[in-house]
């Protein structure tokens, strides 16, 4: 899909989620939606803008030149410029996919195992170091974080799904 | 007044006292730097074992870890992007731009000097001040704080990044996501579903660690390098040019300490608000405020400034009335209680000594912090080179952990994660996500102080409040400042292309 099109879709669904918030709206008292209901009615009509100018207008109309925040990966001017490599749906695809193993550890196995188990999976995957490593490395990590959170702090651990099967 | 200052520095240098105040600041900057726990946080978990020892040694070891925390939130926003807690946000904005620069150290320094010089000088004006902010803080009501919290939305004008139709609408919706759970004025639940999890609303550190540290540790992975290449970028700066940095813009911290020593002597509008107005009144003020947001050191030097000030600020309303100037100071008050010390007008007089161990302690913690900050910086400013690989499991798992822990339900996990996939997508589609998060700390003091001014003084309140009226005008003018700018540059830049041209 083109970068265009995906900014449209972008919109769409950005589209979708103020409507829903207008009809959500209706269930409220007059105070309880004296400032949402406004809010995502003006959220429509920035999107639409956005939308129209996005696709019939001259991309610069709708340009600041203010401050921009985006520092992560905006080439800074003095630095030598990287040659990173494209990043291509595969490794996006990767990304959500490591956000998704990790909170699926973290529902199945509880807070502590889900974080040894996916730091010594992702360096035994990404062949960081070696398997005997990626344990203990790993064993190190999760063990600050039980002194830290559980010991020090007093956080009371969430065991996971899987725990009555291990009484 | 003097035989206070000197009672209340002599109560202070005890051994039990200062060892306590150092316990404090290093037990405080472990707990700034790790993801979703801030000040409040320490103080809290702090409380338990202060009963039974000295007052002034008691209050050393809750307000030096509270001061810790600050220095320990910018750390990570200034290396990894990763704010520790809402206050750390406006030092992303240029802190990780140094970093990216290879100029870590420097920014580490500055930010520490920042806080140090902040914290002195809001400690003094604390002190100079306490006969006079009493009428004024009476004086300002509902109507004046909603006109506070609107000059803090209008900030993102300041925030914009290209588009400004995306700027808004991002704004528009960090300010509908903070209206998720019981509406405090109506007792309505609004957007929850049904769930009681929502109930409670989206908790902000969380949504913080997702829109942040969760996404860029997805973009790190994608990308497959260190934040900092050293092959690429070398580390050119060292930490005393950040030291100096400090000083030579005394101006500028000045002009950030006395706003966050304002506003934390105004209960309930907090730090996070703080370093943000610092931040924009940096740029706003700066005769190249292009340079902010690719790493300009004012960038770090005013939030920084401006959040030490804070804290003397926060004070004020605390020891004087009894109502606390934020959460931490909520919790200290807890603390005043287990000592026997009861706040108010009695506090500026009775108690002037106990009053001003606590400046006391603000500018010793102050000192102590900058010293322990400044002696760890060549270290830390190595961890942007670690490689994307032991850095994105490593911090993913500190990250989801955190979540848990801020408030001990799983359900805010996968608030991490959502607002991770969401803060991805919003950088990739340049929707700002300091956009989002304004929105979402400024969406409460809006609605509440709206519905209290309508309530106490009905739909012509702001005829009513002549300083509210003052400051909306204030308002409407920070607001249109940044559009004449950039009409005026791009009329300059037309006209110096018809001068070139033949």
């Amino acid at each position: 899909m083109s970068r265009h099109a995906q900014e449209n879709l972008a919109s769409v669904l950005l589209l979708a989620f103020f409507a829903g918030v207008i009809v959500l709206c209706q269930d409220f008292g007059p105070r309880a939606r004296m400032i949402p209901l406004p809010l995502a009615v003006f959220g429509i009509v920035l999107t639409l803008i956005q939308l129209v100018w996005h696709n019939f207008g001259s991309p610069a109309a709708l340009q600041m030149e203010m401050i921009s925040v985006r520092a992560p990966d905006i080439p800074v001017a003095d630095a030598p410029s990287a040659p990173v490599k494209k990043p291509s749906w595969q490794r996006e695809a990767t990304a959500y996919g490591m956000v998704g193993v990790l909170l699926a550890l973290t529902f199945a196995t509880g807070v502590m195992p889900a974080a040894f188990l996916f730091t010594a999976g992702y360096f035994m995957l990404t062949r960081y170091c070696s398997w005997q490593y990626s344990l203990l490395y790993a064993a190190v990590l999760t063990g600050s974080l039980y002194l830290l959170f559980v010991v020090a702090l007093q956080m009371q651990p969430y065991h996971g799904l899987l725990a009555p099967l291990f009484p | 007044m003097i035989e206070a200052i000197i009672a209340g520095l002599t109560a202070l240098l005890t051994p039990q006292a200062m060892l306590f105040m150092l316990i404090g600041v290093v037990y405080g900057l472990v707990i700034g730097i790790l993801p979703g726990l801030g000040g409040v946080v320490a103080m809290a978990l702090l409380l338990p074992f202060t009963y039974g020892f000295e007052t002034a040694a008691t209050l050393a070891l809750l307000l030096g870890a509270h001061i810790a925390t600050i220095w320990g939130d910018s750390v990570t926003s200034i290396l990894f992007s990763v704010p520790g807690s809402a206050k750390g946000l406006a030092l992303c904005f240029d802190g990780y731009p140094m970093t990216q620069k290879g100029q870590a150290k420097r920014a580490l320094a500055a930010s520490a000097t920042g806080a140090l010089l902040g914290g002195i000088i809001g400690a003094i004006f604390l002190a100079l001040c306490i006969p006079l902010i009493r009428p004024v803080i009476l004086a300002l009501g509902p109507s004046e704080y909603l006109m506070m919290a609107l000059w803090g939305l209008t900030v993102i004008a300041t925030f914009s990044e290209g588009s400004l139709m995306k700027g808004l609408t991002a704004s528009v919706l960090g300010v509908l996501v903070a209206f998720i759970g019981m509406d405090v004025v109506t007792a309505t639940p609004r957007f929850t579903f049904g769930s009681e999890f929502l109930m409670e609303g989206i908790s902000f550190p969380v949504a913080m660690i997702g829109l942040f540290a969760v996404s860029e540790m997805m973009k790190l992975a994608i990308k497959g390098t260190p934040i900092v290449d050293r092959s690429l970028v070398k580390e050119e700066s060292t930490v005393w040019q950040g030291v100096c940095d400090g000083f030579s813009h005394w101006w500028l911290v000045v002009r950030s300490s006395l706003l966050g020593l304002w506003i934390g002597v105004l209960p309930g509008v907090g730090a996070s608000v703080a370093g943000l107005a610092a931040y924009a009144q940096a740029v706003q003020t700066s005769k190249t405020p292009e340079r902010f947001g690719k790493g300009a050191v004012e960038g770090v030097i005013a939030p920084d400034a401006t959040m030490g000030a804070n804290e003397g600020g926060g004070l004020m309303p605390t020891l004087a009335f009894g109502i606390p100037g934020g959460e931490s100071m909520a919790i200290l008050l807890v603390a005043f209680i287990g000592l026997g010390v009861v706040p108010g007008p009695d506090m500026l007089t009775k108690n002037l000594d106990l009053v001003f161990s606590m400046v006391w302690i603000i500018v010793i913690a102050n000192i102590a912090v900058t010293l322990i900050g400044l002696g760890i910086t060549p270290w830390l400013a190595r961890l942007p080179s670690l490689q994307a690989n032991l850095m994105v499991p490593i911090v993913l798992a500190v990250c989801f952990v955190g979540a848990y822990a801020t408030r001990g339900h799983i359900e805010d996990v996968v608030v991490a994660a959502v607002f991770g996939i969401v803060g991805y997508l919003m950088d990739k589609y340049r929707y700002s996500r300091a956009n989002f998060v304004i929105g979402m700390v400024l969406a409460v003091m809006i609605e509440r102080n709206l519905h209290i001014s309508l309530t106490l003084y009905g739909k012509d309140f702001l005829l009513q409040r002549p300083i509210a009226l003052a400051m909306l005008l204030f308002v409407l003018f920070t607001a249109a400042l940044p559009f004449v700018r950039n009409w005026r540059r791009q009329r300059k830049q037309a006209a110096a292309a018809g001068v070139s041209a033949p």
